[in-house]
């Protein structure tokens, strides 16, 4: 089921694209994911505009109000926030249903990717069974152009050391391309995360700060780890994600700047 | 509590992405060889020799798993090694005594990518063809290297020879044909797709035969390196065809079967598809009769005319071809399927299943 309505389809157009690019699977890769990210693109407006609702919202007075009043009373409490939502036509869940629609496109894009660079005999016999006879000449396709800058796609990027040198846990050379998704990925994140509005119980605020720390963390480790390939894909990605939001004028410039996730006054961090 | 939340979701990705990951990188390829008393399997992160008298485990190697990934078939040497390469990140080609598992060399030269290919052994020098598109040669004593020749890109195909001529397949779509004399390739034929497994030669020295993605088979004249007929098949041939009498055993990934005569390449049996596709060689017995296996998990014997004469279901996924093991009459065919709860399974020549290796 996966297979055939996500796995292969997606499969098929980054093969096509290879194909008639010139047969450069990196190139590939980048359109491919530029390919994902506009038809998503809707979604992912839909998200933006109902977490920034959603956010306005925690700094309203009405409800701010109500969080006091029936702090003790959670039914009550339940009941005033739908009366809220109702009144002003919010829907709470505008902004996490575009995730979930776009969290299977997601993975199916990064399970394509390593599909098609079918680096072993099961990958291979896999990538066989996945291209559309009628669509695309796999025989004269594979094997895969995997060669892209100074990487081989189908393997971990490493810049080797000078002859004489080694680390252990760096056994593919120096990782390039690994700090370059960590270094993305903080970019996007810092980027993108909203202002924070202020007070001692601002858990959000501790929550982006993590987020802005674990997840280069986590990018750069499968970077380091697995084909350079999916590492070209994560760069594209955060690349484009901080174009996309700059696109919309929902960029925190400020979170760039030494304290400047901190503590914003309220209406200053948004341009939107 | 937020806290705990999300570094559960973090860790949650992660899971799910390596999940990801592993699924074309981490799975195996089993490597399989037996000579008349242990069969030598090579099974994700270990290689195995399983007694052939009860399916008891001889000895594995290494103790512990390393960094070392087995896909390529172990190969026996007259003088009691077992070599095979790992498709590991660690990129090494291993000897070990067949009778105790122990290491006798790790080829102290660094080869830049994974072995996919059996290496090939011809008096005391080895010809290792390597995912890195180089036919290494080495010492068969030490694994030290003599020369290494680059050829082209991935060569999964273990290399064969005719006793003057080394000859290697590509996934480049080529066929090779190395002199290592003057250590340089003579000639190359375009086989119109990739070939990841080796060509068979005639019993006169003179053919290759050889099949390829393009849904082909070449008869290819060895003296000139020119093709003397095709032959086309349904899909994707895989496995090597293997030579039986006067005819040419091959399969391709449909799991169609195709027996063609030697001068011409005409298919003598009716169509003959069991029921999954195949990727490994047909096993020819010294009765004449031919053995597949499917990915299905089954085995089919069929007599010279093509009919059926047995079949069993073992279970997994097959992609290696069978192995004869034992003496030729009282022997047993060896299959190593994937996906199920055994590595090895030992099946009579009459189509019982024996016994089963667990790996314990």
């Amino acid at each position: 089921m996966w297979d055939q309505f996500i796995l292969n389809p997606f499969t098929n157009v980054l093969l096509f694209i290879y194909n008639i690019i010139g047969r450069n699977f990196g190139v590939a890769i980048i359109l491919f994911t530029i390919l994902i990210r506009a038809i998503t693109w809707p979604l992912n407006a839909q998200q933006l505009k109902g977490a920034k609702v959603m956010q306005e919202l925690q700094k309203d007075k009405e409800w701010l109000d109500i969080q006091k009043k029936y702090a003790k009373d959670r039914e009550k409490l339940a009941s005033e926030q739908m009366r809220i939502y109702k009144e002003r036509g919010i829907n709470p869940f505008a902004s996490c249903l575009p995730t979930l629609i776009q969290f299977p496109i997601i993975i199916g894009l990064y399970q394509s990717i390593t599909r098609a660079l079918a680096a072993t005999p099961l990958g291979l016999l896999q990538l066989a069974g996945s291209i559309y006879p009628t669509f695309l000449n796999a025989a004269l396709l594979i094997p895969l152009n995997s060669k892209f800058l100074w990487m081989d796609l189908g393997r971990p990027e490493g810049i080797p050391f000078p002859a004489g040198f080694s680390l252990p846990f760096l056994p593919y050379g120096f990782p390039t391309l690994a700090i370059i998704v960590a270094a993305t990925t903080y970019l996007q994140t810092k980027l993108t995360l909203p202002p924070s509005t202020g007070g001692a119980n601002d858990q959000s605020a501790a929550m982006n700060s993590m987020m802005s720390i674990y997840m280069p963390l986590l990018l750069g480790y499968f970077a380091l780890n697995f084909a350079s390939g999916l590492a070209v894909y994560f760069v594209t990605s955060n690349v484009l994600g901080i174009v996309q939001y700059a696109s919309m004028g929902r960029v925190n410039w400020r979170n760039l700047l030494p304290g400047g996730d901190k503590t914003l006054p309220a209406k200053t961090g948004s341009r939107k | 509590m937020k806290r705990l939340i999300l570094i559960s979701l973090v860790l949650l990705t992660a899971i799910l992405l390596s999940a990801c990951s592993a699924g074309t990188s981490a799975t195996t390829w089993p490597g399989l060889a037996a000579d008349s008393k242990l069969a030598y399997l090579a099974n994700g992160t270990y290689i195995y020799a399983v007694r052939l008298s009860d399916g008891t485990k001889a000895w594995q190697y290494p103790d512990k798993a390393g960094t070392q990934l087995f896909y390529a078939n172990p190969v026996l040497t007259t003088n009691g090694q077992v070599l095979v390469g790992s498709a590991g990140r660690d990129y090494e080609l291993t000897s070990l005594d067949t009778a105790t598992g122990q290491q006798k060399w790790a080829a102290p030269f660094v080869a830049t990518d994974r072995w996919v290919a059996a290496p090939l052994v011809v008096g005391d020098t080895v010809y290792a063809a390597n995912n890195d598109g180089t036919l290494y040669v080495l010492k068969l004593a030490t694994g030290e290297k003599v020369w290494s020749l680059h050829i082209s890109k991935e060569l999964w195909g273990a290399p064969v020879t005719d006793g003057n001529l080394v000859f290697v397949t590509s996934l480049d779509h080529f066929l090779y044909a190395v002199d290592p004399v003057a250590q340089k390739v003579i000639w190359k034929v375009d086989l119109g797709g990739s070939a990841p497994d080796s060509p068979a030669i005639s019993s006169d020295g003179k053919t290759l035969y050889i099949g390829s993605f393009a849904k082909k088979i070449f008869a290819v004249d060895i003296a000139t390196g020119s093709v003397r007929w095709t032959a086309v098949t349904k899909d994707w041939v895989w496995g090597a065809p293997v030579l039986g009498g006067d005819s040419l055993f091959a399969a391709d990934i449909s799991g169609n079967i195709y027996s063609l005569g030697v001068p011409n390449g005409k298919n003598a049996w009716p169509s003959l598809q069991p029921d999954g596709p195949i990727t490994g060689s047909p096993l020819v017995l010294a009765d004449g009769s031919m053995v597949v296996a499917t990915e299905s998990g089954s085995l089919f014997a069929f007599n010279t005319s093509g009919v059926k004469m047995w079949d069993i279901t073992p279970g997994g996924k097959i992609y290696t071809a069978p192995v004869d093991a034992g003496d030729s009459t009282a022997g047993l065919i060896m299959v190593a399927p994937m996906n199920t709860d055994f590595l090895l399974a030992a099946v009579s020549k009459d189509g019982k299943l024996i016994w089963k290796f667990t790996g314990k």
